[in-house]
């Protein structure tokens, strides 16, 4: 039952994936990319983390993707102006791309062609979760801590408002 | 009398010369010349006085270990036998009165520190080629005299002429030498010494290919400075030089040195019968090509250059016919009476204002007659009138050359007879020209300082008498030199009285002929004929210089234009170039990988994580 | 049981490539923005399933701080964009080449 749950999961992330990445629009783009980050968070579930789907929810869907919403938005309310992206596709690296994941696969494949070494039933509570999160990573804990401040300082700085140069590259 | 102070020859003019380096910019003129002279005097008195140690066997003495290499041994060494000796008293004699002359030739204004101390240097470096024991040392000495030949003939070196001559001197020389440093290098491999006297005695034991291969060496490195054939271009250019210059080094010392070098090594060369008829038929060829061009010289100077020329080519015979007393004889004649018509040309073209056009110096016995009749004196013996000097010693030559036997000797003689015709014709051409008065010299007459003057006497005293320093027992003489010198004037057989006298008469009859021929031709209109291509040939020494431009320098300068332009332009310089600038286009070309453009750099990446992959895939197959 | 490791890895091998490919096809930034997040998605996949495979929390500690750089990332990287935009009107990748030569 999980084995197929999992092959379905995988299959709509990947099908959601694919679709994100050709879309025109990017606002088509980024919903798409929602449902796949909604698939990947129950593929989480379904590996024995709990915790870590919630927070692809709440993180990455939740926050990450409507930012990117956001500042589409934002950039859309430009005056008068469609956003004038050109999306074209080129052949080339994209034909390299397949041509690598078939290798990829194939390698992975050939390592462990009858599929011995497999993922066992697994659940991490979040109790455990939280003793080794602080125990053996607090220092990686304070340090994203300050990387998130830093952050937020350098997105201030870039987003503060310069009207006045504005308009002066207006002129 | 102390051995080192043989020494004190050819030490004395290099003190003179380095004194007046030294200072002479301090003191006055006068004291220049009188060191300069009273430097080559006292090696003169010092020669005279040792002469009784070169008597025998001579004085070897050695002043200090030069170099000391194992088996090269080169000690500076001085050998003083009586070829050294007569040598040495006629170069320190004759450049004492050439030195004297000079102090009265060089003008106040003109440099005589240069000219006094390249002079000095000039005895200096002859002397170590006269005296030395050692084949390195008599080197030194030959690239000595070789310099300040190259120096005192570009002494007026500001004009381009006289520069391009000094250079011509010291480049043909220097091809010459090359054929004498070879010859030094073998004779150091066969014998294992560089001393004259030590080759001297292992000449016997040579082999006879090795010791013809090697007289034929000895003879093209003696030609360079002999100005024989084929080195003979640069003599009749270095007239471009002083006067005194032309005496003392083109006359009697420094082209005499190939003769001198030849007698020094005779018991080596003799050894070699093919060796001799090369000697001496280059010399007897030089003799008659040098006679029959100036013959055809209007220039004074160059006249009595080739004049030089073709009386050393006669020494040179001597020495193939096998007579060392022969070739010193004239050597030493030839040495008084060059010097002295060289140095009377000097008086004259002072005279003339420096005019040296011979159709343009007439008058000269009126005007000058103590210039004329030293003059007189040194063409009476040029020519071997009867009685002088230099009849006795041109005829010593001829009649060695006829006494040696076989065809090839007696064609030689001949040839000498003819170019003592010539000889003869073309002295006295130059007496007619000058002496009477038709074309007189134009303007004021210069006054010649009396040091111009008195030191002709000597010489011309010398020329005359020289012949009592060998006279041939025929006439009644003891034949001093041949005793002096141990070396018999008749190689081989016996030269009766009668061949003797018989070539006397003949000799004497051509040189009678010869002023006969100059007296029809030139006593009455001396206006010269219109020079035809024949003429042209002649007066410019059988175009020997643009036979060499088309033959030698010709070539060597397309070679050299094709490896300065194809090899060394093209390919090597093409070459780096073209390294610089691929380099330069390839870094154009990675340039452009910095496009600013971000899906070129995320492009990069993709392919860079790709060729990462791959590696993995082959590392794990 | 449920599933052999080596499928987790195709997939989220797969789900890289498309990540990679969206980088390099799309000229738009926020198209290639988007393409860095599904990248370290699949990074993310991988991390849990060998957090599943090894029994140990590892992975998922690191998913979790993977995602507080992401956040962090991503904030700059907008706040940029729109920067950028405020420059040149638009926002192909081709018309920022000031860093060109």
């Amino acid at each position: 039952m999980a084995t197929v749950l999992f092959y379905l999961l995988s299959a709509v992330t990947l099908v959601a994936t694919l679709l994100c990445i050709t879309r025109k629009n990017p606002v088509h783009a980024v919903v798409f990319l929602v449902n796949a980050l909604f698939a990947l968070a129950l593929l989480f579930f379904l590996l024995g983390a709990p915790l870590v789907a919630a927070w692809q929810v709440i993180i990455y869907a939740g926050a990450i993707m409507v930012l990117f919403l956001f500042v589409i938005m934002i950039l859309e309310l430009a005056p008068g102006q469609a956003m004038a992206s050109a999306t074209r596709l080129q052949l080339a690296p994209a034909v390299l791309l397949f041509l690598l994941l078939l290798v990829s696969a194939g390698l992975i494949i050939m390592q462990d062609p009858a599929g011995a070494a497999r993922v066992e039933r697994f659940y991490l509570s979040p109790r455990d979760f939280g003793q080794a999160l602080f125990s053996r990573y607090g220092l990686a804990v304070e340090i994203v801590s300050f990387q998130l401040l830093f952050a937020a300082a350098g997105a201030w700085y870039l987003g503060r408002r310069r009207r006045v140069r504005r308009e002066e590259e207006r002129r | 009398m102390s051995r080192e102070l043989i020494f004190l020859i050819p030490l004395l003019p290099l003190a003179g010369a380095l004194l007046n380096m030294l200072g002479g910019r301090f003191w006055p003129r006068r004291v220049t010349e009188s060191l300069a002279v009273a430097a080559v005097a006292g090696a003169t008195l010092a020669a005279a006085l040792l002469w009784p140690l070169s008597g025998g066997e001579g004085t070897t003495v050695e002043l200090f270990g030069w170099l000391r290499a194992g088996p090269l041994q080169v000690p500076m060494v001085l050998h003083f036998d009586r070829l050294a000796a007569c040598m040495a008293l006629m170069v320190t004699g004759v450049s004492t009165l050439i030195h004297v002359y000079g102090t009265g030739y060089l003008h106040r204004k003109e440099d005589g520190v240069r000219f006094f101390v390249l002079l000095n240097l000039f005895v200096f470096a002859m002397l170590t080629v006269v005296l030395a024991d050692n084949l390195l040392l008599l080197l030194l000495g030959w690239e000595g005299v070789g310099f300040c030949s190259y120096a005192l003939i570009g002494y007026w070196y500001r004009e381009e002429e006289n520069a391009s001559a000094g250079r011509k001197a010291f480049l043909v020389t220097r091809c010459a030498d090359v054929f004498l440093l070879a010859a030094i290098l073998w004779l150091f491999q066969v014998t294992g010494t560089l001393s004259i006297t030590a080759i001297n005695a292992q000449a016997p034991f040579l082999a006879p290919g090795t010791v013809t291969l090697l007289a034929l060496l000895l003879l093209v490195g003696a030609s360079g400075k002999s100005a024989q054939l084929p080195f003979m271009t640069w003599l009749p250019d270095a007239m471009a030089g002083p006067t005194p210059v032309s005496a003392l080094i083109h006359a009697a010392t420094m082209v005499t040195a190939g003769v001198y070098l030849l007698c020094r090594v005779f018991p080596l060369i003799s050894q070699s019968p093919t060796g001799m008829a090369a000697i001496a038929a280059v010399g007897t060829l030089t003799a008659l090509y040098a006679a029959t061009c100036a013959l055809a010289q209007r220039d004074i100077k160059r006249l009595l250059a080739y004049s030089t020329m073709s009386q050393i080519g006669y020494m040179f015979l001597a020495v193939g016919a096998g007579t060392v007393t022969g070739a010193m004889f004239h050597l030493l004649t030839h040495a008084f009476f060059k010097a002295l018509l060289f140095m009377a040309a000097g008086g004259i073209i002072h005279l003339a204002a420096g005019e040296m056009d011979l159709f343009k110096l007439g008058g000269l016995a009126r005007r000058a007659p103590w210039v004329f009749w030293p003059l007189l004196a040194g063409i009476l013996c040029l020519a071997g009138i009867p009685l002088t000097g230099g009849f006795f010693s041109k005829d010593a030559i001829l009649l060695a050359s006829f006494a040696r036997g076989g065809t090839f000797y007696q064609v030689l003689g001949l040839l000498g007879l003819l170019t003592a015709l010539l000889t003869a014709m073309y002295s006295f051409r130059l007496i007619y020209l000058v002496g009477p008065a038709r074309n007189s010299i134009p303007g004021e007459a210069h006054h010649l300082p009396s040091s111009m003057l008195w030191t002709l006497v000597p010489l011309a005293l010398a020329g005359l008498s020289g012949g009592l320093l060998n006279l041939p027992a025929a006439w009644g003489g003891n034949q001093w030199l041949e005793g002096v010198l141990s070396a018999p004037l008749i190689a081989e057989g016996e030269a009766g009285h009668g061949l003797e006298l018989a070539l006397g008469l003949t000799a004497a009859g051509l040189s009678l002929a010869g002023l006969l021929w100059a007296r029809w031709r030139y006593a009455g209109k001396p206006e010269p004929r219109p020079v035809g291509t024949s003429g042209t040939f002649f007066l410019k020494g059988w175009q020997a210089d643009r036979a060499i431009e088309t033959l030698l320098l010709g070539p060597f300068r397309a070679i050299a234009r094709f490896w300065s332009t194809m090899v060394d332009e093209r390919l090597l310089e093409g070459g780096v170039f073209l390294a610089a600038r691929s380099c330069e286009g390839f870094g154009q070309q990675l340039r452009r990988l910095t496009s600013g453009r971000l899906g070129h750099y995320l492009t990069a990446m993709a392919f860079g994580l790709g060729a990462i992959m791959v590696w993995v895939l082959l590392q794990s197959i | 049981m449920i599933v052999p490791m080596g499928h987790i890895l195709i997939v989220s091998t797969t789900l890289f490539f498309m990540g990679l490919g969206c980088i390099l096809a799309r000229r738009n930034l926020i198209m290639i923005l988007i393409g860095i997040e599904i990248m370290i998605n699949a990074a993310g996949l991988v991390l849990v399933g060998a957090s599943a495979f090894w029994r140990q929390a590892d992975g998922q500690v690191f998913v979790l701080l993977l995602m507080g750089v992401t956040a962090a990332e991503v904030a700059i990287a907008l706040a940029m964009v729109v920067y950028l935009y405020g420059f040149k009107r638009n926002l192909d990748i081709d018309n920022f080449d000031g860093m060109r030569g």
